[in-house]
């Protein structure tokens, strides 16, 4: 047998494994970073418009400092020379605490190595609900309400969608294949059109829901009442999501499944007569675990950025709103924030799957490291 | 055909038939045969002839359109096509039918390793435990000629040869009473063809096992054969002795079809057979030869019966009509 001693003179053992795991390791995580670095530093250029903001921001300056200093009556007497000149003197004041003589190339590597290390700044014209102006805090205030909302309408997206495509998948062709087919394109409408549907039923017609925001105003001071008013501000924009996504969704993963059913092993395990759950588990499940994972990691950080026309059908305060507010605001470091954030979080969960790879697939987890 | 003692599995009129957008596919019609034990009979024929879906119905691996399934498979005493899928899942499937499919380059599961996939229906069908199991699946590695440092390797691990001799180890392990071998070689190189036939060969001797081999390959399937059937268009047209069959076969589909196997050092180049085999979707009335056929005559145009011009064989041919009543 000359095939024999061939997979064997590679050499085994957990230390062989152990090193190549850690050179793997390093190159993802440089790989990731650099990634990382570009990603941000693209955002502040962008959004700084390559430095064109900075004359906004001169002209701003300038016209709040005069508007000040013409309004102030003791400076009144002065002649328009002398104002001019205390004027261009404050401007230039301010223009330099805010180091906007410097060329914005600088700046930008400034503005970098800062957003790298989560320095994410002040805010410009925005601050939190609790009167903070750091940008980190104006974010952070806003995570839970879209990662609340978010994550209970795509986890239901998702289990729903698959355990009912694995069961479509065995009964391919039937009544109910072919019903859940046929609703695959009530897709094309996107959650907030199916939204302001619902408000109009179910808060106008049948005012049985609120028709938007987070909780009653005012918030209920107990606990149980909190929740529940909670609760039931999410039903509309939840239901909304789940119907524009959930046919969809079911139709994708029974042909997914479909395909991969068809593998000569599943037949072969077929003909060796295994049950049919451990057919599903070991033979369907199991070889396309990873691609499962990867797109239930990246529904999980797709939810960050929240649903911005959504927020606003239902008034929700999530992240959505903010991002449309900082836009609308031209505020720059809560923009950059934003996206500091989820570059961060979309790298964290590229490496880890690069793992989960390695562990569910012999494939990737013995010859990746080559 | 005579129903002897040591007679293992016997099928009488097997139909599979398909259902497709253009009408209904006969892919297996009215297949007779039996296989005695420790025997290796091998199925051969064209592609399209039926013959994967002999195996498929013999596993009952049915796609879903499915028009017609009937007829009777008896193994042992038992009429396995009385059994309900449930009971034919636990009773049959690799307890005592096993399978070496076609493709068997992608019929192990890439995540699990390849010990585990063998010992998988002694676990499920036996309730065997894990190190039981293992022992077993070590032993059967060593038959097949796989070291058994492979036990703990997963697929992609392996050379094709190699994972070819793994398929059939899991055809083995639970040592049925049937192995059916569909087209186990077809995409192996000489040299390892030759080692698995000679793997299949000593198997036979030494564990008695009984093999349907199914191949279009007629050189290599003749250094196993014992009995010979070639299906053509669904049906079996000519049962006889390997020995008969491959010197002196009787249909005259089986004597141009041996015409047509390359030999070494032959001076004429090797016949062929002139025309395409019919559609199963609608094949032609009669004997469904007759349009390729140079001894045809007026008789053709109805179907013929299987004659029996001897004991050893049955033929599917008006021309063998006379010497059957001779012999009787």
């Amino acid at each position: 047998m000359s095939d024999a001693n061939l997979p064997a003179g590679r050499g085994a053992g957990p230390l062989r494994d152990l090193r190549r795991l850690a050179f793997f390791t390093l190159r993802r995580v440089l790989a990731l970073f650099v990634t990382i670095l570009v990603g941000v530093y693209l955002t502040i250029i962008i959004a700084n418009m390559g430095g064109k903001v900075d004359e906004l921001r001169e002209l701003q300056i300038r016209s709040t400092i005069s508007e000040a200093v013409r309004a102030d009556p003791s400076y009144q007497q002065m002649d328009s020379e002398e104002r001019n000149a205390l004027i261009q003197e404050q401007v230039q004041m301010e223009i330099e605490r805010r180091n906007l003589d410097e060329p914005f190339i600088w700046r930008s590597f400034d503005y970098l190595a800062q957003a790298i290390q989560l320095d994410l700044g002040r805010a410009e014209e925005m601050h939190s609900d609790a009167g903070s102006r750091d940008v980190y805090d104006i974010i952070v205030e806003r995570l839970p309400a879209t990662l609340l909302l978010f994550g209970t309408a795509n986890l239901l997206v998702f289990f729903v969608s698959v355990y009912a495509a694995l069961y479509l998948s065995r009964h391919y062709g039937s009544r109910l294949d072919r019903l859940v087919i046929g609703l695959a394109p009530s897709s094309a409408a996107p959650g907030w059109f199916y939204g302001i549907f619902l408000i109009l039923i179910f808060a106008f017609i049948i005012p049985i829901l609120p028709a938007g925001g987070m909780v009653d105003i005012p918030p209920p001071e107990n606990d149980w009442a909190y929740a529940r008013s909670v609760l039931s501000h999410m039903v509309l924009p939840v239901i909304a999501m789940f119907i524009s996504s959930i046919f969809i969704s079911i139709y994708s993963w029974r042909t997914f499944f479909l395909i991969h059913s068809s593998e000569d092993y599943v037949e072969m395990a077929r003909a060796k007569g295994l049950p049919a759950n451990l057919i599903q588990s070991r033979y369907i499940l199991r070889p396309t675990l990873a691609p499962i994972i990867t797109n239930f990691l990246l529904m999980l950080i797709g939810l960050w950025s929240g649903a911005i026309i959504l927020e606003q059908v239902f008034n929700w305060p999530g992240l959505g709103t903010l991002l449309f507010q900082a836009i609308g605001y031209r505020d720059t470091p809560v923009i950059i924030g934003g996206v500091v954030i989820f570059a961060y979080l979309l790298a964290v969960t590229v490496f880890m799957l690069d793992f989960l790879y390695a562990i569910l697939d012999p494939r990737v987890r013995i010859e990746g490291g080559q | 055909m005579t129903q002897s003692a040591d007679t293992l599995l016997q099928v009488s009129d097997l139909t599979l038939h398909y259902r497709t957008r253009r009408g209904t596919a006969r892919a297996v019609d009215g297949v007779s045969f039996d296989l005695r034990r420790n025997e290796a009979l091998v199925v051969l024929g064209e592609s399209g002839s039926g013959k994967s879906s002999l195996a498929k119905a013999l596993m009952r691996l049915l796609p879903r359109n499915i028009e017609r399934f009937s007829g009777q498979v008896m193994l042992g005493d038992m009429d396995i096509m009385q059994l309900g899928d449930e009971a034919f899942r636990k009773q049959v499937q690799w307890n005592r039918m096993a399978l070496v499919m076609q493709a068997a380059m992608n019929a192990l599961n890439p995540v699990v390793r390849v010990g585990e996939q063998v010992a998988e229906p002694l676990r499920v069908h036996r309730g065997w435990s894990k190190d039981r199991a293992m022992e077993r699946v070590a032993e059967t590695f060593r038959k097949v000629g796989v070291s058994t440092d492979f036990l703990q390797r997963y697929p992609f691990e392996l050379s094709g040869g190699m994972r070819q001799r793994v398929v059939l180890a899991m055809a083995l392990v639970t040592e049925p009473d049937v192995v059916i071998l569909d087209e186990p070689t077809s995409a192996l190189d000489v040299l390892t063809q030759a080692s698995i036939m000679n793997v299949l060969k000593r198997i036979k001797r030494e564990e008695g096992t009984s093999f349907i081999l199914i191949t279009h390959d007629v050189a290599t399937s003749s250094e196993l054969a014992d009995r010979v059937a070639l299906m053509y268009a669904g049906q079996i047209v000519e049962i006889s002795d390997a020995r008969d069959f491959f010197h002196y076969p009787a249909h005259p589909y089986s004597q141009m079809l041996m015409d047509s196997v390359p030999r070494l050092h032959q001076a004429e180049a090797p016949g062929y057979i002139p025309g395409e085999p019919p559609d199963l979707i609608d094949p032609p009335t009669g004997c469904r030869f007759a349009d390729r056929c140079p001894s045809r005559f007026s008789k053709c145009s109805q179907d013929p019966p299987a004659f029996s011009p001897d004991e050893r064989r049955r033929v599917r041919c008006w021309l063998h009509e006379d010497e059957v009543a001779r012999g009787s």
